[in-house]
């Protein structure tokens, strides 16, 4: 029964001596609004087997969210990435992801992985002081498809981007209106 | 058989009954948790005041210099880390003897240490930014513990402690729980 006893207090103890509550969290995180840092190019409704749909980011560390605002400044950081999903449909309800391998993408700036989805990283140009990305997704195959960017955001019709800040710094989260998106938050188009 | 188990209860009690003698005598105790110094680099000291009957009274007094604390502070995972606290308590014992009891324990506790939050810098002639502003908190708390305590040679004390409380002016910079955990090693006087 002794026992019992101090093995009940020594749990007790180590439960308390991990309780925490408002300590819970991560607090380097900042949060802004900036609409159209990412952008499709020549948006269009139908493109051409052999054809790249090319995704495009060329924004300033100093940016406009009311105010004017240096993101370089606030995080130090020299990449931002966010990331987009190209899906394909292939019967009347269903879509599979279209995943190709990374050395097929076209980067001409910035840099970006493939997988679930296309994780892409905005590089800082520091001659011109902005972050730049610009990758070409190939398309491959006639069908539907369609692009989102809310794979890793809660928002359908806007990115978030999210700076890759030292440690210890700020990290930065910009959610960006992307134009071109239909109201589920997709860029639909056609591939012949 | 009979009479010696009579004669060992007998003895048992004399024997109880002295150290409850002894140590009824020793009005005064000092502690060091040494769990707190090992595990959180804590520097934790108490001392306790013995009453006649089954009160005693105390203060806990704390320092704290985490590094693991410190990283997470400047990393972003915390936005607040403890550095002091001064804990008065008040304890009841559970058990009738004096030489291992459990005891339940009311403390109340001012505590301070560093608070960091995230401010935008605007107005200047340059644009705006982010930054993190430090600075310092204090608060005070009200919680409870309950412990076991033993005691080797009428004078060597171990105690274990577990109690939680909250702090209740400051919350929005102070941590909201308060612990009282401790593994100490005391002497009594």
């Amino acid at each position: 029964m002794k026992k019992i006893k101090y093995i009940a207090l020594l749990i007790v103890a180590f439960l308390v001596s991990n309780c925490d509550t408002n300590d819970d969290g991560f607090y380097n995180n900042v949060f802004i609004d900036v609409p159209n840092l990412v952008s499709i190019e020549s948006l269009s409704s139908t493109y051409t087997v052999g054809q790249k749909l090319y995704v495009n980011a060329d924004f300033s560390r100093i940016l406009n969210d009311g105010a004017l605002i240096d993101i370089f400044q606030t995080t130090g950081a020299t990449q931002f990435v966010f990331s987009y999903v190209i899906e394909k449909k292939i019967n009347d309800t269903e879509w599979e992801v279209v995943t190709v391998n990374d050395s097929q993408l076209d980067i001409v700036k910035g840099n970006a992985q493939n997988g679930a989805y296309v994780f892409g990283i905005c590089d800082y140009n520091t001659v011109d002081e902005t972050y730049e990305y610009r990758v070409g997704f190939p398309l491959l195959s006639t069908g539907i498809y369609r692009m989102s960017f809310g794979y890793n955001s809660d928002s359908a019709n806007s990115v978030e981007l999210r700076s890759v800040s030292p440690a210890t710094r700020l990290i930065l989260n910009i959610n960006s209106v992307v134009t071109g998106l239909n109201s589920g938050g997709y860029y639909n188009f056609t591939v012949n | 058989m009979k009479k010696l188990f009579m004669l060992l209860l007998l003895f048992s009690f004399a024997s109880q009954a002295q150290e409850n003698t002894v140590l009824t005598n020793k009005k005064n105790e000092f502690r060091v948790d040494v769990l707190s110094a090992i595990v959180d680099t804590k520097a934790s000291l108490s001392y306790e005041r013995f009453f006649d009957g089954s009160f005693s009274t105390g203060i806990n007094v704390n320092f704290s210099n985490s590094n693991k604390l410190n990283d997470d502070f400047d990393n972003g995972y915390r936005n607040n880390v403890p550095k002091f606290e001064f804990n008065p308590y008040v304890r009841y014992a559970l058990s009738k003897s004096k030489s291992r009891y459990y005891f339940a324990e009311v403390f109340g506790s001012y505590n301070g240490g560093d608070f960091k939050e995230i401010i935008r810098v605007e107005g200047m002639a340059q644009p705006d930014y982010y930054t993190t502003k430090k600075s310092k908190y204090t608060d005070i708390g009200l919680g409870g513990s309950l412990g076991y305590k033993m005691y080797f040679n009428n004078s060597i004390a171990l105690e274990f402690i577990a109690g939680f409380g909250s702090n209740l002016t400051n919350r929005d910079k102070s941590p909201d729980v308060i612990s009282r955990v401790g593994l100490n090693l005391g002497y009594r006087f």
